[in-house]
């Protein structure tokens, strides 16, 4: 296929428009090796085995699953601005009952549960009353970050002592599967599960298909305010998961402290969603895109910048995700 | 009548052009010549490739392969600049004037006249030019300070061609120009046309109404599939020897009505109301059965209908579904009720149109193709490649997006999730708005197809021919009530539009 004049190609530079060509193409793929060739290049620790254990634990585990939570939300074409209250309750539970004395695994469904309580909560709001996803989910962080508040008595941590840390909690935080840490196991085994249900699972296809045109799904006899229903308490679910794990590693519960996911949750899958080739929410976009929020973040930190512009990195990444979606309609259109 | 002075020859040659998008053809080789001075007719039906050839005239897209000469000169890359620089205006209905700009702007706008040596703009001549061609050509005053959104349709159209008439245009592409303009205005364009061809302007003349392009003009290229079928002399040819070219299909076919012995009843509804909306709507629809239904915007007719999908509830009344009582309906108990909804705005609610043929194809009916939850995508694909084979649906296959389907085959896709699904009540909602002939006449054969196999079958149309051509009986409604009720082999189109419309023995019946 030809590639189109764009007024300043001339005819020795093919393999520049090839390679053009090939950005719009893969421009994940593309724009995840940029960063990594740059980083390389920028600090000589940057591609060592220790570092990149350090992207995948301190960077990406966590967010990775919080996001494949937030691909949901947006896939049934919405949003869910209260995951890090789906991270806190279940972390709260989760700590408090492990405090109490209650068996790891019981304290763990209790967490999951609690996340998918605050999903459930959020369900009632939009399918039941009919709120738009963006209001409902704001007024559930702001009535969870309260009641964190009234919980904990004006916002105080509750500590696990070190002492009284059991085993199976400290393995879910800190322990090892085969030589891999078992948050990343977990985040691995999520990111197989929401890839198969996004690509094989009737309820991925309808919630793709509420997300494009919901008038259609209704027209054609689908529940679909049901399956937007069970999405959000899926997405709380999967946030507690995050929160649970959260929790196991840092040993604490701090109140409200799930929110920190949100923005870089939202763009990552913000940027997966732009750049897959039908524009649509999907999980390999979303693991990208948190792997590229990763990377720039840790490098940055790597070249000696000051961590306050950290966010700089991110904001720039999205601007660039825009640019390059925008060269590809054009690319495409032509 | 004598034809002004102009040079001989051609003012556009298209010649063999090709055209594909997304890997559908839309442009088959296609030729036409348009002799200057002239008024050259364009037809075709929808997916004829008509408006593909003007938008490459436009500059709007290149065609694959091919000759587009004006004026005797081949031009390889065409550009929107270019094609205005070589004095080539377009006429749409849908060409879009900025609305909060004045009328004035709006016609001056990108070459407004400046006083000499001045860098400031003469609104003074702006203000004459556009007044001298307003009232020379079209006899009219439209002050230069109104605002665009303030004019109606046809107004907007006039400045458009003032616009381009301040150019001194050598060719003039009307793109379904009347389409929105009502009889008298229509005249108004025509006179317009023939004073513009005797001044020497080349005009060519995009349309579906063929009594237009009889009476005005010269010539006409026939258009079907892509190819350029013929092209005659206007002299010499009628309006039903040209229909016949576009869709080369014998016009007796057009209602492939079948016989089926009706069965038994699948629906019936009796004493159906919803208050503002519908009274006392009573009727039943045997399997094997085609109903008519009709009325006026605010009839009921589509409230009905809605209703029946669940869409609505009614205030009163029952409704039947094969023997049971339905209650409480809402579209997914409709749908298990085997009931399946065609609903009239087809790209809103009918197709998904970012989501490829395939998954609009089986969005209703997913629950067969799947197994503890997963899809069984092997067959789905299997379901979809039927579908398509069976409706003769046009896409480049089932992964294409809806969106670059033609209306006629988006519609088909918004019926064939249905057979999927194996509904056996059928609610058609205008099936064949926006469709082209060809793609009509299958859907008719489709219905009756449906009808054949035993599916109960109403269809909603304000096109009383069709209804008439198509149906079995034909329930009348007006403002809420049923009010007559026709056997379609003994009425005719205008007894059908009388009762709608509530005209003679009508009003006595609803006083």
């Amino acid at each position: 296929m030809a590639v189109p004049a764009s007024g300043t190609a001339r005819p020795s530079s093919t393999i520049l428009q090839a390679a053009y060509g090939g950005i719009l193409r893969y421009p994940l793929l593309v724009a995840l090796a940029a960063v990594i060739v740059l980083f390389s290049l920028a600090s000589p620790v940057f591609l060592t085995a220790a570092n990149l254990q350090s992207i995948l634990v301190n960077n990406v585990t966590l967010l990775v699953i919080v996001t494949i939570a937030m691909t949901f939300a947006v896939a049934v074409g919405g949003i869910d601005l209260s995951v890090g209250t789906a991270i806190d309750f279940a972390s709260f539970a989760f700590v408090s009952l492990v405090l109490a004395g209650q068996p790891v695994g019981v304290a763990a469904l209790a967490g999951l549960a609690s996340g998918a309580l605050v999903g459930a909560f959020n369900a009632v709001l939009i399918s039941l009353i009919g709120i738009s996803p963006f209001l409902a989910t704001l007024g559930t962080l702001f009535i969870g970050r309260s009641l964190q508040q009234i919980l904990t008595n004006g916002g105080n941590p509750v500590y696990l002592p070190p002492a009284g840390v059991p085993e199976a909690f400290r393995f879910l935080g800190r322990g090892t599967l085969a030589g891999i840490p078992v948050p990343l196991v977990i985040a691995g085994a999520l990111i197989l599960v929401a890839t198969l249900v996004f690509a094989r699972t009737r309820f991925g296809r309808v919630a793709i298909a509420i997300g494009i045109q919901p008038d259609v799904v209704r027209y054609s006899g689908v529940a679909s305010r049901a399956h937007v229903a069970v999405t959000f308490i899926l997405v709380g679910l999967i946030a507690a998961v995050a929160g649970l794990i959260l929790t196991a590693t840092v040993t604490v519960y701090i109140p409200s402290s799930g929110n920190a996911f949100l923005l870089n949750a939202i763009g990552a899958t913000f940027i997966g969603t732009t750049l897959s080739p039908l524009g649509r929410p999907n999980i390999p976009g979303t693991v990208l895109g948190v792997l590229l929020l990763g990377i720039v973040a840790n490098g940055l930190l790597l070249t000696g910048l000051n961590f306050y512009w950290q966010q700089v990195g991110t904001g720039t990444l999205i601007f660039a995700v825009l640019a390059l979606s925008f060269a590809r309609r054009r690319h495409a259109k032509a | 009548m004598t034809l002004p002075a102009h040079r001989p020859g051609a003012a556009l040659s298209f010649s063999a052009i090709v055209k594909h998008f997304d890997g559908a053809q839309a442009l088959a080789g296609a030729s036409l010549t348009v002799p200057r001075g002239t008024v050259h007719g364009l037809v075709g039906q929808n997916g004829a490739g008509k408006s593909t050839l003007i938008k490459l005239l436009a500059g709007l897209h290149q065609a694959d392969d091919g000759q587009i000469e004006i004026d005797g000169v081949e031009h390889r890359t065409l550009t929107p600049h270019l094609v205005e620089t070589l004095g080539i205006h377009f006429i749409h209905q849908d060409r879009l004037l900025v609305p909060t700009f004045t009328v004035g702007e709006a016609l001056f706008l990108g070459r407004e006249p400046r006083i000499a040596g001045t860098p400031f703009l003469d609104r003074r001549l702006m203000q004459r030019r556009a007044a001298d061609i307003l009232d020379d050509y079209f006899g009219i005053r439209i002050p230069n300070s109104a605002l665009i959104r303030d004019l109606s349709t046809a107004e907007r159209q006039i400045v458009q061609i003032t616009r381009a008439l301040l150019d001194q245009p050598k060719v003039l592409v009307f793109d379904e120009p009347t389409a929105a303009l009502v009889r008298r205005e229509a005249d108004i364009l025509f006179r317009l046309i023939r004073r513009l061809r005797d001044e020497g302007v080349t005009i060519l003349y995009v349309s579906h109404y063929l009594n237009e392009i009889e009476a005005l003009c010269d010539a006409v290229t026939v258009l079907r599939n892509g190819r350029d079928v013929a092209t005659l002399p206007l002299a010499q040819t009628s309006a039903s020897e040209i229909a016949g070219l576009m869709i080369a299909r014998d016009i007796g076919e057009m209602f492939p009505k079948r016989d089926v012995v009706p069965g038994h009843d699948i629906l019936k509804v009796h004493g159906l109301q919803l208050s503002g909306k519908y009274h006392d709507v009573s009727f039943s629809l045997r399997r094997g059965e085609v109903l008519g239904l009709t009325g006026l915007l605010g009839s009921g007719a589509k409230d009905v209908l809605r209703t029946l999908f669940g869409l609505d509830q009614a205030d009163g009344g029952t409704i039947e579904i094969d023997g049971q009582p339905a209650r409480r309906l809402d579209p997914v108990r409709a749908a298990q009720r085997e009931l399946a909804l065609v609903p009239e705005d087809r790209r809103r609610n009918g197709v998904a149109l970012d989501m490829t043929v395939g998954e609009n194809l089986t969005l209703s009916s997913l629950k067969q193709f799947t197994r503890f939850g997963f899809l069984e995508t092997a067959r789905e694909r299997g379901e979809a490649d039927r579908l398509i084979a069976r409706l003769e649906i046009k896409t480049a296959g089932r992964d294409a997006l809806v969106r670059t389907l033609s209306g006629g085959n988006q519609q088909k896709v918004a019926i064939a999730k249905w057979l999927s699904r194996h509904s056996q009540i059928y609610l058609l909602d205008e099936p064949t708005v926006g469709v082209d002939i060809g793609s009509k006449v299958e859907i008719y054969r489709l219905i009756g197809d449906l009808a054949e196999r035993g599916a109960g079958v109403i269809v909603l149309s304000s096109d009383l021919t069709e209804l008439v051509g198509i149906t079995d009986r034909i329930l009348v409604l007006f403002r809420g009530r049923v009010i007559r009720a026709f056997a379609s082999a003994e009425t005719t189109p205008e007894a059908v539009l009388a009762a709608s419309t509530g005209s003679s023995e009508v009003l006595r019946h609803v006083g």
